[in-house]
């Protein structure tokens, strides 16, 4: 045989082992395959402060209440809990009545390996193990002198050797098997957005007793899927929880959501199957996107440019049948005065600043020009943004920024000391921190940049450090009072206000305005809040971002939604549609 | 001096060289790594809770205290749990091992074996236009970062052109394998240009002996010149360069298993870094040192067996 015989077989044999190598889609299969771009800390629902862990949680643990699937903005609805609670007059005095015959998943921690009904005083244990100080949970912050009684028993059980789960709290109470009272120290509406969050979904005492430590590995809720262990990997397989309660998907929705009631009525879960692949590398998750592997999915920043033109999608995408979603997302970037320092008391000089940014060319070079201009702290979407309000000191707008440097007292910059800027280590930071630098040079402000791995850079601002800095804020419930407390005194640093901007004024409006109830007057109180700050010029207010997710065109029943972390239930795929599509790919 | 009694005694060098290693990451741990309280308590932490788990982590110890526990756990390789997966380290150690293992024993053994085989191919050619392409191509070949190669082999040979699992793993046999093989592949390409160079010049060493041109006086035929005694003699520096090459098997393959979602331990090691995680950082630096003392030994007993003129001290 010749040598080029001999070549040609190695060549053929090698090519038909290696396309073995490939394992082919099965698209019948109801399986939801999803990404998560960062590592999961684990299941227990008190230490899950973010979001990627948070989505996790949802899909194994339930609280006593949820946000609406199909409603825009979020609007709160009973989850375990039966109705909406009863709410004494005073706003004191929440009363739950909980849904009954909701089990927990069936674990080994239980006789008989068989879940038990879920009662008032798992949701009593379950608060109480988010303030116990042993927990070391990262969710305490959202009760932390919230509930009566509960910072009292956190202190004295704190010197304890065994925290002593057993003594009342005058504020949390189970009145019979299926009553659960909340009492709070003050009214304080937006505490019904906590029992929607993560860290109150009910655990049960046998099963946190039976793993210990392991726990965080070993998620046993109530929720519509099931994962016997978490093994830290790179790969985590739901399955559908077989006592999973009667829970159907919602008969009505908001205007724009109307085109996603095709299952309205249907029991949940819909898939039967969630395949999360923990992806911390975009490229290889974008490819699996395109290759239809994946069913939706942000785009990175980097295939930006290739996956939208003109904010639409790129005829390739489209001819696969993906389908493009932008949403607002509920945040704010912006450039943070530290107000221990009395050069930042000089309104004017923070005015000068925040006129000499260019935000268009920041949006432009750090956000793919997807995001909104921030007039103020509260992002649009919740009430307390006043719709087409025009901050009059945002950039760029270099004359006025050089009139107001001179009012300040620093003509050209003259006289004003260097400012150190602190960011966290990234490349991004670095970038846009370069970007601040040459646009304060303009007006003649010096800046120096520090940057810090970020538990060292937070460790500054929890020590009030340094002079500036750079920071996001992503809403924890839809409120304005999320965003407007970062600005209120008592809550400065270490604290969430990491500007320890100190306005006995602002302090008292703002306490005012959160004990209200959701009303009218509420939102004139947020906006006239928002507004203040705006001029105050409390920071530089940077960007509102926006979601650009990409999906597949047989995935049902998806739309943006940041807060609601059990949204996988609703979710379904077209499995004939997709076996279909599935031949452009 | 007996086999055994300098086994001991080399075992016995593991004392220092854990104590000296226990310093160093505790240094490290202590000056330069962040610290883990503000990465475990989340944006919302307060100085009570830090002060409360820096009680609970031992890191607001005397710092001899400190060291002290870094050291008793250097020696008893009970490496205790996460700080944060909480996870038992040793069980993280076993999980992770398996798929680090999958890729980086084959990716051992065929890169070892293709880039000896080059090697003493180009000498026995050396000078000639194979012995030139082949340093050319291997040059070539290292001077392209190996993040380019494996976006470029996710791409084209996996995305564009569908012969492999683009990423992702399935532990247990024979699972992994369409997982592993493009990992395995586009690290064999990063790596068989400088272990082929190392090799080639190892072997051109001996190819100028004495002894070589005497057996090739007394006729002996190329190929016999090549593998009975040039490659015999060329033993020991290979060795040494292969078998120290082992303990770091375990550690995986950082950027491959970050791009190819491979839960090995790698991945754990760097997820130690990023969240200060002590712990786990400490096992893993200690489990190196001892792999790397451990396989030292085996190399100096290998080379008696190679060569018998060689007598342990």
């Amino acid at each position: 045989m010749k040598m080029r015989n001999i070549l040609l077989v190695m060549t053929m044999v090698i090519t038909t082992l290696l396309t073995g190598c490939a394992k082919k889609q099965d698209a019948s299969e109801r399986v939801l395959n999803i990404v998560s771009p960062a590592e999961i800390k684990g299941f227990d629902p008190i230490m899950a402060d973010d979001l990627y862990s948070g989505r996790e949680i949802g899909k194994i643990y339930e609280g006593l209440l949820a946000y609406h699937w199909l409603k825009v903005p979020y609007e709160l609805v009973p989850n375990l809990a039966e109705a909406m609670p009863e709410v004494s007059k005073d706003g004191i005095t929440y009363t739950f009545k909980l849904r009954k015959g909701v089990v927990f998943q069936d674990d080994a921690a239980f006789p008989n390996g068989k879940g038990r009904e879920v009662e008032a005083s798992d949701f009593v244990y379950s608060i109480k193990r988010l303030a116990d100080s042993k927990s070391q949970a990262n969710g305490w912050w959202i009760l932390d002198g919230k509930l009566k009684g509960l910072n009292e028993w956190r202190e004295k059980n704190e010197k304890l050797p065994v925290t002593n789960y057993a003594e009342e709290v005058e504020g949390l109470r189970a009145v019979d098997k299926y009553t659960l009272e909340f009492k709070l120290a003050k009214p304080f509406p937006q505490f019904l957005y906590a029992l929607a969050m993560g860290f109150t979904s009910v655990v049960s005492k046998e099963v946190v007793e039976k793993y210990g430590k392991e726990f965080i590995n070993h998620p046993v809720g109530t929720g519509p899927y099931i994962l016997p262990k978490f093994d830290q990997g790179k790969r985590i397989t739901y399955t559908k929880n077989p006592t999973f309660r009667e829970k159907f998907y919602p008969s009505d929705a908001s205007p724009e959501l109307q085109g996603l009631l095709g299952d309205a009525g249907k029991r949940l879960p819909l898939v039967d199957k969630i395949v999360v692949h923990v992806m911390v590398e975009s490229q290889p998750a974008w490819l699996k996107f395109n290759k239809g592997e994946i069913d939706y999915y942000s785009i990175p920043k980097d295939n930006f440019a290739s996956a939208i033109k003109n904010n639409t999608l790129a005829p390739d995408l489209s001819a696969k049948g993906i389908n493009l979603i932008i949403a607002p997302q509920l945040d704010l970037t912006y450039t943070g005065f530290n107000f221990d320092n009395k050069l930042f008391h000089n309104v004017k000089l923070r005015r000068a600043m925040a006129l000499a940014f260019d935000e268009v060319k920041s949006n432009e070079l750090f956000y793919n020009n997807t995001s909104f201009s921030a007039q103020g702290p509260v992002p649009p979407g919740i009430a307390g943004n006043i719709k087409d309000y025009k901050n009059p000191y945002k950039g760029p707008n270099l004359e006025a920024a050089k009139k107001m440097l001179a009012e300040a007292g620093y003509p050209d910059g003259k006289g004003l000391p260097e400012i150190l800027y602190d960011i966290p280590d990234s490349t991004t930071s670095r970038q846009s921190g370069e970007f601040f630098q040459k646009q304060m040079e303009q007006i003649g402000i010096k800046i120096k940049i520090s940057a810090s791995p970020w538990p060292e850079f937070q460790a500054k601002l929890k020590k009030r450090g340094g002079q500036m800095f750079g920071l996001a804020w992503g809403a924890d419930y839809p409120d304005a009072e999320n965003f407007l407390q970062l600005f209120y005194g008592p809550n400065s640093s270490p604290g969430s206000n990491s500007t320890n901007y100190n306005n006995p004024e602002f302090n008292k409006q703002f306490e005012a305005a959160v004990m209200m109830q959701d009303s009218p007057a509420r939102t004139a109180a947020y906006e006239k809040l928002n507004k203040f700050l705006a001029e105050e010029v409390v920071v530089i207010f940077n960007m509102h971002r926006q979601a650009y997710t990409l999906q597949q065109g047989w995935l049902k029943n998806y739309h943006n939604s940041d807060l609601s972390h059990d949204s996988y239930q609703y979710l379904d795929l077209d499995t004939a549609k997709k076996e279909e599509m599935l031949k452009k790919f | 001096m007996n086999l055994y009694s300098y086994i001991l005694r080399r075992l016995l060098y593991v004392i220092p060289v854990l104590l000296g290693v226990c310093f160093l990451i505790f240094i490290i741990f202590n000056v330069v790594a962040p610290d883990p309280a503000y990465l475990l308590l989340g944006r919302h932490a307060t100085i009570e809770q830090i002060a409360t788990l820096h009680r609970e982590l031992g890191i607001d110890r005397p710092f001899w205290e400190q060291y002290l526990a870094v050291v008793k756990t250097a020696f008893t390789f009970d490496f205790g749990y996460s700080w944060s997966s909480k996870q038992q380290i040793w069980e993280m150690i076993k999980a992770g091992a398996g798929p680090s293992l999958s890729i980086t024993v084959p990716l051992f053994v065929i890169t070892n074996t293709i880039a000896i085989s080059i090697a003493l191919l180009v000498s026995f050619y050396r000078g000639k236009f194979i012995d030139k392409a082949v340093l050319l191509i291997s040059i070539a070949m290292m001077s392209i970062s190996s993040l380019a190669y494996i976006l470029f082999g996710q791409y084209f040979f996996a995305y564009k052109l569908g012969l492999f699992e683009i990423s992702g793993y399935e532990p247990g046999f024979p699972h992994f394998i369409p997982y592993v093989i493009l990992p395995i592949i586009l690290y064999v390409a990063i790596s068989w240009g400088p272990d082929t160079r190392f090799y080639r010049s190892v072997i051109l060493d001996e190819v100028y002996q004495d002894y070589v041109r005497t057996a090739r006086a007394k006729g002996v035929g190329e190929l016999s010149i090549m593998f009975k005694h040039v490659l015999k003699n060329a033993m020991i520096p290979i060795l040494t360069y292969v078998i120290i090459q082992i303990p770091f098997l375990i550690l995986g393959l950082l950027l491959a298993e970050a791009f190819f979602s491979i839960p090995g331990l790698g991945g754990i090691t760097i997820k130690a870094i990023n969240t200060s995680d002590f712990p786990v950082i400490k096992a893993m630096t200690i489990l190196s040192a001892v792999g790397f003392i451990i396989f030292g030994v085996i190399t100096d007993v290998l080379y008696t067996v190679v060569d018998p003129r060689m007598r342990l001290k």
